[in-house]
Formats: structure tokens, C-alpha cells, sequence
């Protein structure tokens, strides 16, 4: 397996590396062939190595290729690590991009640039699997970069426009004030533990009780989030996910529904027990996670564009594995990033479909009716939307279901935004649904011309519907006879390291608490849901007549709060005018004019003083000679 | 004999400082004149003060003969210089129709 | 006699000076050069006054005449501006290396150390000729051949067209 397992992330590179050189050159199909080939080949291996982590030893494989770093102590190696919680993840990732890949074979077809985007989707996967698979945390940190680069290179893929360049130069800069939180974090962690390597740095934590007040570990996990809330697109750094809905869909589905914004909860299960020794940082985490779903939910509500509304529910859906994790239910929030990676791509990919259906009309308002001419994509979309209300039976569900329960454990008060924001996120999906398949179609034109989509773009829709419906197997609830496997299957790699007995969760609450909570939360998304979907199922007239009525609150809440704006305002307003002063006030006329400028100017004009010797009169240059000579001979003759 | 008593008689410091008068007076009219034909003419003054020096000073240490071979050297430059000089002021002079120095200016900056 | 004649060297030169008219000038460098001949002689140095007379004041002197006649401009011209910082600067340039020069004939030992007197002894052509002839014979061709370069060059200069 080591010889074989570095081709698992190495594979994709050489794909993008082959694209990037000879992409231009080469017919489509061959362009296809290559990228799909690359996927495809990382996914094989991720399976086996999967199959191996089976199998292994305390199910735990690592394997060191080469030194990276070595310098005095520090030692950083190019390892690649297959725990179940990489080796899971590692699936996700080859697996959905696989899909994704070929479902952009038929989305891409028209659009100039074709070998360029697969070079950069290549790229990404590469990233993505060496962040996840990282044995040490620069290693990892080099894929959390990658990842960001590519967002912000696929965002932009459309460069020459506007949107698109300033979206993509908006998310990068939003991830690089998150990265900044995430290498304090590493760095106080070599401070505590003195390495980089991600075992060892469990492993000793193992030794440590949980911090009280305010420690080294508490202050490096909190940083680790603050990386993580720019990664994921959490409150305060998630202005730029629903920006980033300027790229291609299936950019949006993969990057940020899928992968790359989920790097925020592995890397906080990759670090489980360090969390567990801080509390405050545990708790930092589920309040800021509670508050990004039900805020981002809330926004989700009166979005016009199909693919911001998906934006916010991917914000908000973050926001309840990150309060997952906070309630220290690890498992339930890598669970739910698990089902969310199914349905929310899944929704991605069949929002692609009736826009490019539509020829690219991205407004609800503008849809309808499509029920009958999309069949497959309507299905596909009834049930991810099936899943993400939290139906009962569904893989969301399940693990919306773990969270809530876990939630209340930590605060009612946290579990109430929940419930709120399951509310709205039922509510808002169905208005969708029903704008975008029921009722009259409200542009004939774009609705005469729909029709369903290739292939190569509904069977993904097919296979990620099964997923979705399946991924809630591995997490079936004790109370419904299951074991909650999936807790079991982390566990090694959740627990690493741990051998103090307590610090693991003990069994929580009972039975009926559990019941009770399941049945308060179905009701109240079953009902919000069907309220949603017969407000809109006739067009969006219920809303715009809300909107009459309270136009305040309409725009305040389509508008989404006025984050953005209040961002410019009082951030980058007086940044750029600080920067206009400094560039004005301090570079021109400072540094042009003093520095630069002066001495040019008082060397010029010491020459021209100098040059009033040359007169070119024979008689003043004898005059000078003869009054050299006279000094001369008084230094010599006195 | 004191210095002042040597110059008077006709001694060596007298023929030196006769010497050096002419040469200051040569160089006061190349300095003040403008004409460069009177220019020439102090250039003349400044080499027959170097000549009364070599000559005074090969008479006083014993009549050596290399003063006048010295000073019959002088002469000939002074006498090529003069040649081509003055070909060179004919030639000023027929560019500019003018002999005045300070007309000639054309190199200043 | 050495009084006399040097009081005329130094006046003639001083005459230059002032001299406005370009003929009468060169007529007070006769007088000067008149008043060196005389010095010679005092010098004991009969040949080197001989030559004096002959040479600068019967050759140098006609030719510069002769140009002074040619060009036909017997006044200086009037200025185009007057340079009064010029004349001052060369008065005072003039009169330091005046002061320095009386300070050196006054009080510098080696110049007295130079002097070592006695009759003079007077310069025969003979002696002259073999000196010129036997111990500086190269240098004597050589002044010849700077002769015949100046006497080229010069021609070749007031040429109307080459």
C-alpha cells in the first residue's frame, strides 16, 4: 500500500500539470479522457486504501515518504496518514469529484477554456486529498492553501468578467484572513507540543487534562477555527460564499458544497482531542455555529437567485456541523457533513441543470413549470430536498437529527436556533422547489426551449440521489435499532491517543428526550416545509405582496442584513482611504518628490551652478590656473 | 651684504626678482587684456622672465654653458610657438573677424 | 647699470600692460626685450643678448608686427561687457604671487645657498657651439626638426583653402 498510496493525491496533479502545459492543444475529448482518467485512478486507490485501513492495526496507516523540513528539533515529513476519518473523507472527496467531473463534461461543453477548467479541477482534487490525507499540519496546510487557490482560480474562471474576477478575489482574500488564524494555531501547537506531526501532537495530548480558563491549547484551537470560519464560511468570514456562485455551478457544487468548504469541520475532527481539552474553544465553536445556521437561514429565505439560495443553506448547513462539533459530538458533525456532501452537490448539480436547461436563467422568479419537461432532474432535486428538510428516513435527517439532540444537551438555547433554522431551511427549499417546478412558467420563451440534460449531466444526478438516500445507513440511531456505526467507525481516529477514561462523552440523555426531540423537529420542518411549498406552488405572488407590505423588513432581509455593506463601509472604505492617502500624501510626495525627485533636482541644479566656470573665455581659465598655482605654492613654499 | 644691498649691486636675488616681476607682469596681461595678440605679448614677457632666471643662475654658479644651451632651446620653441600662434590668430581672425578672446566663447556650456 | 636696465625691462612690460594701441604695444615689447639684452650683457653673456636682439626682438617681434599690420586692427576692441571680477581676481592673484615672490627673494635659504658668486666668466661662441654640437647634439636636431614642424604647420594653418 505505501508504494502505491502518495499516487492518491499525486495522481490529479499530474493531470493538472499535463492540462496546464498541453491542455490548449488538444482536442476535448482528449482533454476528458485525461482528467476523468486522473479522478478516477485516485478514486480506485482511495477505495483500497480504504479496504487496507480495514484491516490495519488500531485501523491507523501512516506512511512517511520524504523529510520536508529538518532543522535543529523540527522535523516535518511529506507523510500521507489512513485513519477511518481520513480514509472516509478521502472517499468523499474522489468520489463526489469524480461524479462532478463527468457531470461538467456536459455543463462545460459550450464554454471556451474547457482544458483550463479541468486542469483547475484536477489541481483542486490534488489539494483537497493532500489536505486530507496530510500526516503532519504544514503538509495539510499546503492543501488548506491549494484549495483556496483554486476556489479563487475556478470562481474566477470567467475572468474577463467582472463578477466572476471580483468573486474570486473576494473569497481568496476572505480564506487568507482565515489562514492567518489557522498558522497561529499551528504555531502555538509546536509551542505546546514542540512538533508538527499530527500523531505525536495527539499522543502527547492524551497525557493532558482539559484546560480550565484559558491555556496555550485553548488560544491555538480557537485559532484553528477562526482558520476554519474563513475556510467554511462561517460568521464573521463568510462573505464570500455566496459571491463565489459566480463560477460554474459545478465549481459550486464540488468546492463549495462538497469539499473544499468542509475543510474547516475535518480539520476540527482531525484535532478532536485537542478540542475535548478545551472547553471554551468547544463551546466558542457550537454558539458561533448556531448563530452562522440560523442567520444564514434566514437570508436563504427571500433570495431570488437559485444558486445564492443554495449558497446560504451551504453557509447555514456548516453552521450545524460546526454546532455538532461544538456539542462535542464529532461524529454526529462529520455525519453530517458526510450526508450534506450527497444532497448539497446534489442540489448544485440539478441547479445547473435547469439553468443550463433554461439557458442560463438563474432568477426563480423567471422559472416554472419545469416539473414535467425535467423529469429526472425534478426527482433527483425532490429527493435531496427530502433530505436536507430532514425527512424522516433520509440520511439528513439522521444527521440533523444527532445534532439537535447533542445541541440541547450543550444549551436549550442552542438547540432552539437549530430548530429555527431547520424551520427556515424547509421552508426555503421548497419555495424553490415550487418556483422552480410548479405552477406557469413565467418566461415562455426560456420554458419553450428547456429541455432535460445529457447524460453525462443526469446520471451523477441519479448516482448522487442513491448516495444521498444511503448515507444515512452508517448513522442510524440506537433508537431506531441501528448503533450509530458511524461513531463507532471514527472512533480510532477521533479518540487518538486518549487514555484517560471520562474525557470520552458518556452515553447522553435517554430515550424519550431522544424521541421527543426527533418528533418536535420533524413537525416543525414537515410543516414549514409544505407552508413553503404552498405559498410559492403558484408563483411568487404571496411574497411579493409580503414585500409590499413590509418593505423594510423585505429589503433588510433580501438584502441580506447589509453585511456586505456595512463591511465596505466601515472596513474597506477607510482601508482604501488610507491606502489613497499613504499612495497620494505619503508615496508621491514623500518618496517620489523627496527622495527621488529632490536629489535629482539638487544635483541638477549644483550642476548648473558648477557649469558657470565654462565660460569658454581663454582668460578665466588662465585666471584659474594662475590662482591653483598660487595656492600650490603657498602650501609648498610656506 | 644683506639681501636688499645684493639686489641693488646686480646679485643673484636681483636678477630673481626682476625675473619673477616680468613673469607676474606677463601673466597680469594675458589675465587683463582681451586681445589676443596682446595676450601673445605677455606670453612672450613670461618666457623671457624664465630666460633672465636660467641665464642669471648659469652666470652665478660658475658661467655653466648648459644655461645658454638651455636658453637657445627656449628661443626655438618660443619661435615655433610664435609661428604657428599667430597662424592660428589669422585663422581666428578670418572666422570671426574679430581678435577678442572673450567673442571667442563658442565652447562655453 | 643692472638698476637701469632692469628698471627698463619692468618698464616696457608695465607699459604693455596698458597699452591701448596694438603697434605701440609691441614697440614697448622691444623696449623690454632691449632691456633683457642689456641684462645679458651684464651677465656676462654676450651671445645670449646677441641672440636676444636677433631673435625676439628682430624675428618674433616683426612677425607679430606683421600679423598686427595684416589684420589691420590697431586698437582693442571695446568690450561686450566689462568683467570687473576678472580684473580683480587677476590683480589679487597677481599681487599674492607678487608678495610670495618678494618673500622668496628676501628669506629663502635656498636661494642663497644657490649663489656662489665670483667674477663672471664670459660666454664664448666657441664653447657654446661645442656644447650644442657634442653634448646635446640630439636635442639640437630635434629643436630643428620642431622648426620645420611649426614652419609646416603654420603655412598649412593660414591656407585660404586646403
Amino acid at each position: 500500500m505505501q508504494t502505491v498510496a502518495w499516487l492518491i493525491p499525486v495522481l490529479p496533479l499530474l493531470g493538472a500539470a499535463f492540462l496546464g502545459l498541453l491542455g490548449r492543444r488538444l482536442a476535448k475529448g482528449a482533454v476528458t479522457a485525461v482528467a476523468l482518467t486522473a479522478v478516477a485512478g485516485s478514486l480506485v486507490l482511495a477505495g483500497l486504501a480504504f479496504w487496507a485501513v480495514l484491516g490495519a492495526p488500531g485501523r491507523r496507516l501512516e506512511f512517511t515518504y520524504l523529510d520536508w523540513m529538518a532543522a535543529g528539533t523540527l522535523r516535518v515529513p511529506f507523510g500521507l496518514v489512513f485513519d477511518p476519518l481520513s480514509a472516509t473523507m478521502a472517499m468523499v472527496v474522489a468520489g463526489i469529484g469524480a461524479l462532478i467531473h463527468l457531470y461538467s463534461v456536459g455543463y462545460m461543453e459550450e464554454e471556451p477554456g474547457y482544458a483550463r477548467y479541468f486542469c483547475y479541477l484536477n489541481l483542486f482534487v490534488f489539494f483537497m486529498l493532500t489536505l486530507v490525507l496530510g500526516s503532519s499540519l504544514p503538509v495539510l496546510f499546503v492543501g488548506w492553501e491549494g484549495v483556496g487557490l483554486c476556489s479563487y482560480l475556478l470562481i474566477g474562471y470567467s475572468y474577463d468578467t467582472e463578477p466572476a474576477a471580483a468573486a474570486g478575489l473576494k473569497a481568496f482574500l476572505y480564506n487568507r484572513m482565515g489562514d492567518l488564524g489557522m498558522t497561529m494555531g499551528m504555531l502555538a501547537l509546536f509551542v505546546a507540543f514542540g512538533t508538527f506531526t499530527i500523531g505525536p501532537i495527539l499522543a502527547r495530548a492524551g497525557q493532558l487534562a482539559p484546560e480550565t480558563g484559558f491555556g496555550i491549547l485553548t488560544f491555538a484551537t480557537l485559532m484553528m477555527f477562526a482558520g476554519a470560519t474563513g475556510k467554511s464560511a462561517q460568521i464573521p468570514l463568510y462573505l464570500w460564499l455566496p459571491d463565489a456562485m459566480a463560477g460554474p455551478t459545478p465549481v459550486s457544487a464540488l468546492i463549495h458544497a462538497a469539499t473544499m468548504v468542509t475543510a474547516g469541520i475535518y480539520l476540527i475532527c482531525r484535532l478532536a482531542p485537542l478540542y475535548r481539552l478545551a472547553p471554551i474553544a468547544l463551546t466558542t465553536v457550537a454558539w458561533v455555529g448556531a448563530a452562522t445556521a440560523l442567520f444564514a437561514a434566514l437570508i436563504g429565505l427571500f433570495q431570488r437567485d437559485i444558486k445564492k439560495v443554495l449558497a446560504y443553506s451551504t453557509v447555514s448547513q456548516l453552521g450545524y456541523m460546526f454546532l455538532g462539533l461544538g456539542s462535542a459530538g464529532f461524529a454526529a458533525g462529520f455525519f453530517h457533513l458526510f450526508t450534506h456532501a450527497w444532497f448539497k452537490a446534489l442540489l448544485f448539480l440539478g441547479a445547473g441543470s435547469v439553468i443550463r436547461g433554461l439557458h442560463h436563467q438563474q432568477d426563480l422568479f423567471q422559472m416554472g413549470g419545469l416539473k414535467a419537461k425535467m423529469p429526472v432532474t425534478f426527482w433527483t432535486m425532490v429527493v435531496a430536498t427530502l433530505c436536507i428538510m430532514g425527512f424522516p428516513g433520509t440520511a439528513g435527517f439522521f444527521s440533523k437529527d444527532e445534532i439537535l439532540y447533542l445541541a440541547f444537551q450543550k444549551s436549550p438555547f442552542l438547540y432552539a436556533a437549530g430548530l429555527l433554522g431547520a424551520a427556515c431551511t424547509a421552508f426555503y427549499m421548497w419555495r424553490l422547489m415550487a418556483l422552480a417546478f410548479w405552477g406557469e412558467p413565467r418566461d415562455p420563451h426560456a420554458f419553450e426551449h428547456a429541455r432535460e440534460s445529457p447524460a453525462t449531466m443526469t446520471v451523477p444526478l441519479v448516482c448522487l440521489a442513491l448516495g444521498a438516500l444511503l448515507a444515512g445507513l452508517p448513522g442510524l440511531p440506537r433508537i431506531w435499532g441501528g448503533h450509530f456505526a458511524i461513531e463507532g467507525w471514527l472512533e480510532p481516529a477521533l479518540a487518538f491517543g486518549q487514555v484517560r477514561a471520562g474525557i470520552l462523552p458518556a452515553e447522553p440523555g435517554g430515550a424519550a428526550l431522544a424521541w421527543g426531540l426527533m418528533a418536535v423537529a420533524t413537525a416543525v420542518a414537515l410543516g414549514s416545509g409544505y407552508l413553503g411549498w404552498r405559498a410559492y406552488r403558484r408563483g411568487p405572488g404571496p411574497e411579493l405582496a409580503f414585500a409590499a407590505r413590509r418593505p423594510g423588513l423585505y429589503r433588510a432581509v433580501a438584502g441580506k442584513f447589509y453585511v456586505d455593506e456595512a463591511v465596505e463601509k466601515v472596513i474597506l472604505a477607510p482601508v482604501r482611504w488610507i491606502g489613497n492617502l499613504l499612495w497620494k500624501g505619503f508615496d508621491v510626495i514623500l518618496i517620489d518628490g523627496l527622495g527621488v525627485n529632490f536629489p535629482g533636482a539638487l544635483t541638477r541644479a549644483g550642476g548648473d551652478l558648477a557649469i558657470l566656470v565654462q565660460t569658454g573665455r581663454v582668460r578665466n581659465y588662465a585666471l584659474a590656473m594662475a590662482a591653483g598655482a598660487v595656492f600650490l605654492l603657498w602650501i609648498f613654499l610656506r | 651684504m644683506t639681501t636688499a644691498g645684493s639686489i641693488l649691486q646686480g646679485g643673484l636675488p636681483g636678477y630673481i626678482l626682476v625675473a619673477m616681476l616680468l613673469l607676474l607682469i606677463g601673466l597680469a596681461t594675458v589675465l587683463c587684456r582681451r586681445s589676443v595678440l596682446v595676450q601673445f605679448m605677455g606670453v612672450e614677457l613670461m618666457l623671457n622672465a624664465a630666460n633672465v632666471a636660467l641665464v642669471a643662475f648659469a652666470r652665478f654658479r660658475g658661467g655653466d654653458v648648459q644655461g645658454t644651451v638651455f636658453y637657445l632651446f627656449i628661443i626655438a620653441v618660443a619661435a615655433c610657438e610664435a609661428a604657428v600662434g599667430l597662424a592660428l590668430v589669422v585663422g581666428l581672425y578670418r572666422h570671426r573677424q574679430s581678435t577678442d578672446t572673450d567673442r571667442a566663447d563658442a565652447l562655453k556650456q | 647699470m643692472f638698476l637701469t636696465f632692469a628698471l627698463i625691462t619692468l618698464a616696457g612690460a608695465v607699459a604693455l600692460v596698458f597699452q591701448r594701441n596694438l603697434v605701440v604695444a609691441g614697440l614697448c615689447l622691444v623696449l623690454s626685450f632691449a632691456g633683457v639684452a642689456g641684462l645679458f650683457l651684464l651677465l656676462g653673456n654676450p651671445v645670449a643678448a646677441a641672440l636676444q636682439v636677433i631673435v625676439y626682438s628682430g624675428a618674433i617681434v616683426v612677425l607679430l608686427l606683421f600679423v598686427i599690420m595684416l589684420l589691420n586692427e590697431h586698437r582693442e576692441e571695446p568690450a561686450l561687457r566689462p568683467r570687473p571680477l576678472q580684473r580683480w581676481l587677476s590683480v589679487l592673484v597677481t599681487v599674492a604671487m607678487g608678495a610670495g615672490a618678494v618673500r622668496l627673494v628676501f628669506h629663502s635659504a635656498l636661494l642663497r645657498g644657490l649663489d656662489r658668486g665670483g667674477p663672471p666668466v664670459p660666454m664664448a661662441l666657441d664653447r657654446l657651439g661645442v656644447a650644442l654640437f657634442r653634448d646635446h647634439l640630439v636635442a639640437f636636431e630635434a629643436a630643428g626638426l620642431l622648426l620645420l614642424a611649426a614652419m609646416v604647420g603654420a603655412v598649412s594653418l593660414v591656407k585660404r583653402d586646403l
